[in-house]
């Protein structure tokens, strides 16, 4: 419920009428580096929040507890997570358990129960199931609650220290007000969130990890304000006060104006540090608590999974209809047959006492329990609908969530799935959907970091038109990379790049030459245009320290790591200058402005006073986007040669980015920087005006060059593709790489393959993307038609662009779309925006009845994993958005394969017989019930004790079904892994259909009828009581079930053979109890009926006969129809080569 | 409005999910201090790889199964249809020859009335050889006692114990006696007490007195535990309306036989219900006089009284059904093995063999 209004939040809301100009914004993507999804999140969540105005403000004093909570209406700090009091647990507890459509059912039945008129079951028996099932839910919540008490606890009472009466005081957290001045030291915890007023960095900077907010384990710079930085709390009256948002759950974004001391300072997301965030590399920090407990941004985000129901269960659900159904005419049968035979013995009634129609003790004649004929039919109906009430599966829905419980555990635990590098298991977050992960059909991908390492390496550069790609060396052996002298010690980068000899020479003769000119600026560029920070770090040599580039982009550290290998390294960042270090040279640069990267301009600036006194702009971004900034009339030549470098370098799946540069005349730069100031302390869309500022600049520039950055394939991508897509599986890559990438990487994933034809579509318009898409159906209905060839069709795969989708998509040509797509054997769409890769997943979802799956690892995917029916995140480089949206994380894009392959097609076989043997189960111990009602007057008698109905569901048969449910393989890993082909069982619902349900449903009528009637016949005519026969057809019936399951079990572990026989075991033990109390009318029933020859016989009689029919139909189809499991099981056990016959055949078609 | 479904177990303890743990950053530093590695730990258990038992039925097996059935059914059939055929079984029905021709329009007025003579005199013959002990039975059909609201109408607690004798609750509307407007409790109440059956028998072979022994026709954990032997009957059948027979106030209800075989009340609404045991034997073609007083209303629900005599086997009463039953699935279970047997031979399909994977099928076509 929470957490998906957050990511609506988070990715521009789908119905939010959209203006023609973001509408177009949005199909642009941006560089699908990490650096820009952030700035994405920023400036979309920025963009959906409205300015504040006063109303929707809050107003903080600062250093003044008091008048800022003057109302009492901001919360204090303490926090509660628990739930429950020891008062309120008992009815919240029960509201909440409540919520659940099958207690209400188990209630209203119980309740039912109690009315005198219709009290089938005693008190006792009759909420014993309901009891048990609240009893231990709450056993279970409130154990939950106790742990959470004890957090709430040990969180509330941790110390900071906070500004009282002018001097710092330790206090507890859960005292801290809003207005209050917090100190915090190095590797604190932020206790609230806090506006920073001063630090000990002298220009402000804070670092902060945010691992426990969103899981990025880099160090993100935080801002004080110049203008509060000087002051010392407390020495200096801090006058002023905050203006800021109501507390909300966004915690990419915070918009604030400060009033300080008369002056008017804006404040954003850099300028607060969060509750959860650790201080780190800062010696101290001081800021004013702005949101306390349940209104800071961590609290509001802390939410549970998201629920999903699966594919299996909405089938289900069908069924279950039809269970009611036939119970309902069940009990009208029940009810017809009654009024009948009463309107049949009207006359007698008043002979059978029962129905006593006159009291002859009394003059007066009076009614005894006889309420006519109508009433009578009416309360033999609800009465009916109480002894029947297990045909509808009610325990069904406990088991099936203890058994995912138990596959959960299975996957989680499951060695394959845990990934070394990232020390990550296998995560299930939904619990609802597991064995919805047996059905899949489409995968939907993302590339950057799902099937990359998102671990970026600086390849090849062209710099001014000069391409850079020559051979590499590693300097691991001769001079282990560049190194500076600071103070007598060395500092080196912490990543060794591979360099370009040639461009390394070129790089170290300076400014001396053309060609040194071009690269000067080149790495310049790439050491100056970002926003990393550098952090030195010791090593066991004192000698000797590691610069490490934090930042949010893996991009741009590989960037600026391959700027230090050149020679020109990033040696310290503040808000207002940095340091490089050119070729042993340190050199200071003022970093006068900054426009951050979104992705509507697609590029980021920073506009750098040089040593010399030269103002320039520096400008970095996707190609698409630069060139149409640069200026064609300059160097056309250059561009041109550059442009075929960039193309060069995509084709090979290398991420590429182009770097232009203009130096800035004074009243150019005066103009600009008024501009800059107005806009960045705008109370009122700052955003739209600095973007507006932005675009004014970033023009006319020249071109610097362009780089070229590796993103490797993940371990294992290939094979995996190729498993899916043999288990029959469509993949499909939706990327905002561009397109030749996308095909490159497509090739080297295995996902393209040199014999298929690629169609690929690239519109402007809708006209042409109309016409592409018509041509595109046509070329791929003239290669689907075998033409006479050797069924050897060649495949189609589309390659569409998110331009033309822009057209496509939410238009009258998603039609054609869709059917083209359905068609082709692999999709890539490139350049595709986030919301369009929901869109894609819509398309899909729409019109098949087909299970999606889509899988990311970034913000950017976060859409597409929530629109999808199953969405799986990848925890890797890029935070854990994409992971909290998901309903299944893991760590590798391989672990795909036995997630789908093995635990979907077993949990999904596994929860589809549940499923039916449930309905069996239940079904033939209700038929048994109604047969016998056909023998007492249509009164309800049930012979089997109540005792022994109720245990029915909870004790005697409940174990083995959810122990083989969670147990039972039917094909082995191996088997599984090696013929990705079984996957189609769950495809075709092999599983659970309605012809399987329906021969259940048979089976199920057939065995209820050998149950009853054998013994009904072979004791007809005897002195057998109720108490007797009831026991024998207990027994029997649990004798059934369990065999009906024992043979159908593939896998006979111990654990299977204990629940199995020990249930049997069980019931024997517990129908002997029952027997063995005095005050119950079948007292010593079971003792006496097993003294007699007929009653072993009767039981041997019926459990085989029962099955006999099952048996023979299995066999049957087992041998003339195999099942490709069947077969897979065969030759597992027998171990026939399957791998050979199999090449023969493909060899030999024309066999057979 | 999103629905809201709430999960039982979603926040199960081993399941990654935010929740205040996640948040709080103590707790989080105490398990990131220790720095161990999250790999899971190997257990065949938690791989799914317990060693397993994975019978594959194979042809040979499929027939195996099938004749075994059938060799176990057919013999066992044949015992039963045996032990049931040496059963040797008299049944007298006698409700509508008791009745006297005068009373035959209207026998209700016959039967309601105490003061008619109930006595009725018939004659049975005895087929074949019938060796002690003969147990004698009377048969009621048509007759509810698994009647919900007949079965109900009991109080186990009160025929246990005399302490008891007022709980009566269940037995309405046979629980109290109006005793001058002072309600006292019935012992035994309930309908099912009220409605004691009590036809008598007496058999007569040539003259003499065939003695029929009472002793001993209820269970002994019912005489000795579930009836009380200090619990007496008290104010039963006072009632205007009489159900059945009386019972003698001075005999505990622990020794009275007759009601507590009607107590366990019969499954089905055909029954017998065990009146006495005969010693001696029966030979063929004697001929036995039943001397019966009919006192026993079932003639209000159309429900027919018979006398049975029947001698027993290991199988219970005289039933074919057992016998038929189990022949029957072992003949099919036999046939059905015959079938396979055919199949496998003209339709052979070799185990694990991939030419019959859906893929390759289609490969091939």
């Amino acid at each position: 419920m929470s957490l998906d209004d957050a990511q609506i939040v988070n990715v521009n809301n789908p119905q939010q009428p959209s203006s023609p100009d973001t509408t177009l914004q949005r199909h642009v993507l941006d560089l699908g580096s990490k650096r820009s999804r952030d700035s994405e999140r920023y400036s979309s969540i920025s963009m959906s929040h409205r300015e504040i105005n006063d109303g929707d403000a809050r107003l903080v004093h600062v250093n003044d507890a008091l008048k800022t909570n003057e109302r009492f209406e901001f919360a204090g700090n303490s926090i509660k997570t628990a739930k429950y009091s020891l008062f309120s647990f008992l009815p919240r507890n029960l509201f909440e358990q409540f919520h659940r459509v099958a207690y209400i059912y188990f209630l209203i039945i119980a309740i039912l129960n109690q009315l005198p008129q219709l009290a089938v079951f005693g008190r006792g028996a009759s909420i014993l199931p309901l009891s048990f099932v609240l009893l231990v839910t709450a056993v279970k919540d409130a154990y939950e609650d106790w742990r959470r008490h004890r957090s709430d606890r040990i969180e509330n009472n941790r110390m900071a220290s906070v500004l009282v009466s002018d001097r710092f005081q330790q206090k507890k957290w859960k005292d801290i007000q809003v207005g209050e001045i917090i100190r915090f030291s190095a590797d604190d915890t932020i206790p609230c969130d806090t506006v920073l007023l001063s630090t000990s960095d002298p220009t402000g900077v804070a670092y902060i990890q945010t691992i426990n907010l969103d899981g990025e384990s880099n160090l993100k710079t935080r801002y004080a304000k110049q203008e509060t930085l000087c002051k010392t709390p407390e020495k200096d009256v801090i006058n002023g006060f905050i203006k800021c948002e109501k507390p909300n759950r966004n915690i990419y974004g915070f918009m604030a104006t400060m009033e300080i001391d008369g002056k008017h300072l804006s404040l954003g997301p850099s300028n607060i540090v969060l509750r959860g965030c650790v201080l780190k590399n800062t010696n101290w920090a001081v800021g004013v608590a702005v949101y306390c407990g349940r209104e800071t941004k961590a609290m509001l985000n802390s939410s549970g999974a998201p629920s999903k129901r699966s594919r299996l269960e909405t089938r289900m659900n069908r069924e279950i209809i039809l269970l009611s159904v036939f119970l309902v005419a069940l009990c009208m049968a029940v009810s017809v047959c009654a009024g009948v035979w009463l309107k049949r013995h009207e006359n007698e009634l008043e002979v059978l006492q029962f129905y006593r129609k006159k009291d002859y003790s009394e003059p007066e004649v009076e009614n005894y329990n006889y309420s006519g004929i109508g009433m009578e039919i009416f309360f033999t109906f609800l009465m009916s609908v109480i002894v029947f009430q297990i045909m509808i599966p009610i325990s069904l829905y406990i088991s099936m969530e203890l058994v995912r419980v138990g596959q959960a555990y299975f996957m989680i635990r499951d060695n394959k799935m845990y990934d070394e590098t990232s020390n990550s298991r296998f995560q299930c977050r939904a619990l609802n959907i597991n064995e919805d992960l047996g059905q899949i059909k489409y995968v939907f991908s993302d590339k950057t970091g799902t099937l990359t390492e998102n671990k970026m390496e600086f390849k090849y550069a062209s710099i001014f038109g000069v391409d850079y790609s020559g051979e590499k060396t590693n300097f691991e052996g001769e001079q282990r990379g560049y190194s500076i002298q600071v103070n007598g010690q060395v500092w080196r980068p912490k990543m060794k790049v591979e360099v370009d000899k040639e461009l390394l020479e070129l790089s170290k003769d300076g400014n001396n030459t053309e060609a040194g000119k071009h690269i000067y600026d080149f790495f310049l560029a790439l050491a100056a245009c970002n926003t990393i920070v550098p952090i030195v770090v010791d090593t066991p040599d004192p000698a000797e320290k590691l610069v490490d580039y934090q930042g949010e982009s893996p991009d741009e550290q590989a960037l600026v790591y391959a700027a230090a290998a050149y020679g020109f390294m990033l040696m310290e960042r503040t808000s207002g200058h940095i340091v490089i270090d050119i070729q042993g040279e340190r050199q200071r640069f003022n970093v006068l402005g900054m426009h951050e990267f979104d992705s509507d301009r697609k590029r980021m600036s920073v506009i750098l006073g040089f040593p010399d006194g030269s103002v320039k702009v520096i400008v970095k971004g996707a190609d698409n986007s630069m060139f149409n900034i640069i200026d064609k009339t300059l160097n056309l030549d250059i561009l041109k040669a550059t442009e075929g470098h960039l193309q060069s370098y995509s084709s090979i799946g290398l991420r590429t980015l182009v770097v232009g540069m203009r130096e800035l005349g004074v009243p150019e730069f005066e103009r600009w920087q008024s501009s800059y100031e107005t806009a960045s302390t705008a109370v009122m869309g700052r955003v739209a005006l600095l973007r507006k500022v932005a675009i004014n600049l970033e023009n006319n520039l020249e071109i610097v060059g362009a780089s070229a950055i590796e993103d490797r394939l993940q371990k294992g991508v290939p094979e995996a593709i190729e498993s899916l897509r043999k288990a029959d599986m469509k993949v499909w890559v939706l990327t905002g790489d561009k397109q030749e990438t996308a095909i490159s990487i497509g090739y080297s994933s295995r996902l393209l393959t040199s014999n298929m034809h690629q169609v690929v579509i690239n519109s402007n318009s809708k006209m042409s993307s109309k016409t592409s898409l018509e041509d595109a159906l046509i070329t791929c209905r003239n290669f689907l038609v075998p033409g006479g060839s050797d069924g050897n069709t060649t495949s189609v795969a589309l390659i569409i662009d998110g331009t033309s989708l822009v057209y496509i998509l939410d238009t009258e040509l998603e039609e054609q779309l869709f059917e083209l797509a359905s068609n082709c054997a692999v999709v890539l769409c490139c350049r595709v925006a986030p919301l369009q890769k929901a869109g894609i997943v819509a398309l899909i979802k729409k019109r098949t009845d087909d299970m999606t799956l889509a899988i990311g690892d970034g913000a950017n995917d976060v859409s597409m994993i929530q629109m999808a029916d199953v969405g799986i995140g990848i925890s890797g480089q890029e935070g854990r958005q994409a992971v909290m949206a998901s309903d299944f994380a893991m760590g590798q894009f391989r672990f795909l394969v036995p997630l789908l392959l093995v635990h979907g097609h077993w949990n999904y076989h596994r929860m589809g017989y549940m499923i039916l043997y449930n309905f069996y189960r239940n079904a033939v111990f209700v038929l048994v019930l109604f047969w016998y009602v056909l023998f007492t007057g249509f009164t309800l008698t049930t012979a089997i004790t109540e005792w022994s109905s109720v245990l029915y569901s909870i004790l005697y048969t409940s174990v083995p079904t959810i122990v083989v449910a969670i147990l039972d393989k039917d094909s082995s890993r191996r088997s599984l892994m090696a013929y990705p082909q079984l996957y189609g069982a769950g495809q075709r619902h092999e599983s659970y259909n309605s012809t399987l349900f329906w021969l259940t449903i048979a089976d199920t009528l057939w065995q209820s009828i050998v149950v009853f009637y054998v013994p009904l016949f072979a004791y007809w005519k005897s002195d057998i009581d109720g108490s007797s026969l009831g026991d024998l057809w207990t027994l029997a019936v649990v004798f059934l079930v369990n065999i009906h399951l024992a043979m159908d079990v593939i896998r006979w572990t111990w654990v299977s053979h204990a629940s199995i026989w020990g249930s049997i075991i069980a019931t024997c033990i517990c129908v002997v109890i029952i027997d063995v109390i005095p005050v119950l009318p079948g007292y010593w029933a079971i003792f006496d009926l097993a003294s007699k020859g007929s009653f072993w016989v009767c039981l041997l009689g019926m459990s085989i006969a029962a099955v006999v029919p099952r048996f023979g139909v299995k066999m049957f189809i087992q041998h003339c129809k195999p099942s490709d499991i069947q077969i897979a099981r065969e030759a597992d056990k027998f171990g026939s080569s399957m791998e050979l016959a199999r090449q023969e055949i493909e060899l030999n078609p024309s066999r057979r | 409005m999103k629905t809201y479904y709430y999960s039982l177990l979603q926040p199960i303890l081993f399941l990654p999910q935010i929740t205040n743990a996640d948040m709080n950053p103590v707790t989080n530093g105490a398990l990131k201090s220790k720095k161990t590695s999250k790999k899971p730990e190997y257990s065949r258990f938690t791989q799914q790889e317990l060693p397993a038992w994975k019978p594959i039925l194979t042809p040979g097996w499929v027939i195996t199964s099938f004749l075994a059935i059938a060799f176990l059914f057919i013999p066992i059939g044949l015992v039963s249809l045996f032990a049931s055929e040496r059963v040797v079984e008299i049944v007298y029905r006698y409700d509508q020859d008791c009745v006297p021709e005068m009373y035959r329009g209207n026998v209700s007025a016959y039967i309601r009335n105490s003061l008619t003579n109930k006595t009725c005199i018939g004659n049975i013959t005895v087929p074949k050889k019938m060796d002690p002990p003969i147990f004698v039975y009377y048969q009621l059909d048509n007759f509810y006692q698994n009647h919900r609201r007949y079965v109900k109408s009991r109080s186990d607690k009160q025929l246990r114990s005399a302490a008891y004798e007022s709980s009566t609750k269940e037995c309405e509307p046979e629980a109290r006696f109006n005793k001058s407007g002072d309600p006292v409790p019935i012992v035994p109440c309930g309908l099912i007490a009220w409605s004691l059956f009590n036809d008598t028998y007496n058999l007569i072979k040539k003259d003499k007195v065939l003695n029929i022994n009472k002793k001993g026709i209820a269970w002994k954990s019912d005489t000795k535990v579930k009836f009380g032997s200090n619990v007496y009957p008290k104010n039963f059948q006072s009632n205007d309306l009489i159900g059945g027979g009386k019972l003698n106030e001075s005999i505990p209800l622990s020794k009275q036989e007759d009601l507590i075989v009607w107590m366990r009340t019969a499954a089905l609404p055909t029954f017998r219900k065990l009146y006495g045991k005969i010693n001696t034997s029966l030979e063929a073609h004697d001929t036995i006089t039943v001397v019966l007083e009919n006192n026993y209303n079932t003639y209000s629900f159309g429900g027919q009284k018979k006398l049975v005599l029947s001698t027993t086997s290991w199988i219970g009463g005289k039933n074919d059904f057992l016998g038929i039953a189990y022949l029957t699935v072992g003949g099919i279970c036999l046939f059905m093995a015959l079938n396979f047997i055919l199949l496998y031979v003209f339709k052979p399909r070799p185990l694990g063999d991939p030419s019959y994977l859906s893929w390759n099928r289609k490969a091939v076509n």
